[in-house]
């Protein structure tokens, strides 16, 4: 059947065609991204992802990603999410405003070794730029997922390693950020298994 | 320093026992392999159309339908699908462009209630006690599972059957039990051998399904 039957199907998921191929242009920039993840967990560091919304809800499937790896046989690496507690949330926003509800966990939770993973549809979400800038200073390895055009996080390098899904559909946007977080998953433990590749330090 | 690496990953990388030291090998590979997958991925979402085109259409429909009619979504799944669970229930209730909001409750975000019923009576429960509790006739019920076997979907789907619920299902492979299940009036079936790529092809399913019923709503087909 063809599928010009259903035109507004057939709209719908046309849109999705040149932002899913255009992820291809990103490997070589995600490969050198998953690399310096896996030293990162090599050295004993921890995964701390965070956004708001849509992305919120990124964070915790990455979450579930490396923690509870699909694959069997694939070791568990540790990560959080800081978009899980209602209650730590609305604290943190209440006392010190919303913008620093993930610098404020980061300052507490986060070690030199651990990576930030910011995630925002439009690289304009303030408290994404905050945490990605407290995680720098604490000496994370930094990384965003944006899209749109990337936006103030994209424009001043507020992460080592970054990311865009160049449409304007928040919808897709998310849809190419689950294909990139899964292939982040599976490179970081390409590298990670890979005899050579990282550093000689012992895993914790 | 070679050691051959085993399992799905050897498998999908054979390189990594030829170059074990060579970095920029291993990158441009990789590379090469995220390449693959993009293509993959595109090419698994435009084969949805042909397949689920009229009954996404219909679906859409009858959504619609219940929202005018003053129903509720409850949104549910395991894991990486309770997360697409919570981001159906916020893209519904809080649209990230200009769009009708709708209500829309996941039944995967209190965790003082799952640890309750799992605690007390099982984990295959956590879902269906809370359509039981929450899902009045005219509610819509979305239940996602990658195997299309979770117990505790399959009896939530069979709570909301019950209850009169419109029923809508989200799985991969073969569809597993739900696909056998006369629970669910509407099954998206995203017919993958790799649980990634059926996760991202359920994302726009239930993306498209969203654009599609708020066409409905405003009359657009």
């Amino acid at each position: 059947m063809p599928s010009s039957v259903f035109p507004a199907v057939q709209r719908a998921f046309a849109r999705r065609v040149a932002p899913g191929e255009s992820l291809a242009g990103d490997a070589a920039r995600i490969a050198r991204a998953c690399h310096e993840m896996a030293v990162r967990f090599h050295r004993g560091g921890k995964l701390i992802v965070f956004g708001n919304g849509g992305p919120a809800t990124d964070a915790q499937h990455v979450v579930v990603e490396f923690v509870h790896p699909v694959i069997v046989g694939k070791r568990a690496l540790p990560a959080i999410s800081l978009t899980n507690d209602a209650a730590s949330l609305t604290g943190i926003a209440q006392a010190e405003g919303f913008d620093e509800v993930f610098a404020a966990q980061l300052r507490l939770l986060a070690a030199p070794e651990d990576i930030a993973l910011g995630l925002s549809v439009d690289g304009r979400c303030t408290n994404v730029r905050h945490g990605l800038m407290a995680a720098r200073d604490l000496g994370l390895l930094t990384v965003g997922l944006l899209g749109a055009d990337g936006g103030d996080i994209a424009r001043d390098a507020v992460a080592d390693h970054v990311v865009v899904a160049r449409t304007d559909d928040p919808c897709i946007v998310k849809e190419v950020h689950v294909t990139i977080y899964h292939i982040l998953w599976e490179l970081v433990h390409v590298f990670f298994e890979q005899p050579g590749l990282l550093e000689p330090e012992a895993v914790r | 320093m070679s050691a051959r690496v085993e399992g799905a990953i050897g498998a999908l990388y054979p390189f990594l026992d030829t170059q074990p030291t060579d970095v920029d090998a291993v990158l441009a590979a990789v590379a090469r392999s995220t390449a693959e997958k993009a293509a993959e991925i595109v090419a698994l979402r435009e084969s949805l159309v042909a397949g689920h085109g009229q009954r996404l259409l219909d679906c859409a429909r009858q959504c619609a339908a219940a929202f005018q009619a003053g129903g509720t979504l409850f949104a549910f799944g395991n894991g990486g699908s309770g997360t697409d669970a919570q981001d159906i229930a916020q893209l519904f209730l809080h649209p990230p462009t200009a769009a009708r909001p709708l209500p829309a409750i996941s039944l995967t975000q209190d965790v003082a209630l799952i640890t309750a019923l799992s605690n007390d009576v099982g984990f295959e429960v956590v879902f269906a006690r809370q359509v039981a509790a929450f899902g009045r006739t005219g509610d819509i019920a979305v239940g996602l599972s990658t195997s299309g076997g979770s117990n505790n979907v399959l009896r939530a789907f069979g709570e909301a059957a019950r209850r009169g619920m419109l029923t809508v299902g989200i799985a991969g492979y073969d569809g597993g039990r739900m696909a056998e299940s006369d629970e669910i009036d509407y099954l998206f079936v995203v017919p993958s051998a790799s649980v990634h790529r059926v996760q991202e092809a359920q994302t726009t399913l239930y993306h498209v399904l969203w654009e599609l019923t708020q066409q409905a709503l405003a009359e657009e087909f």
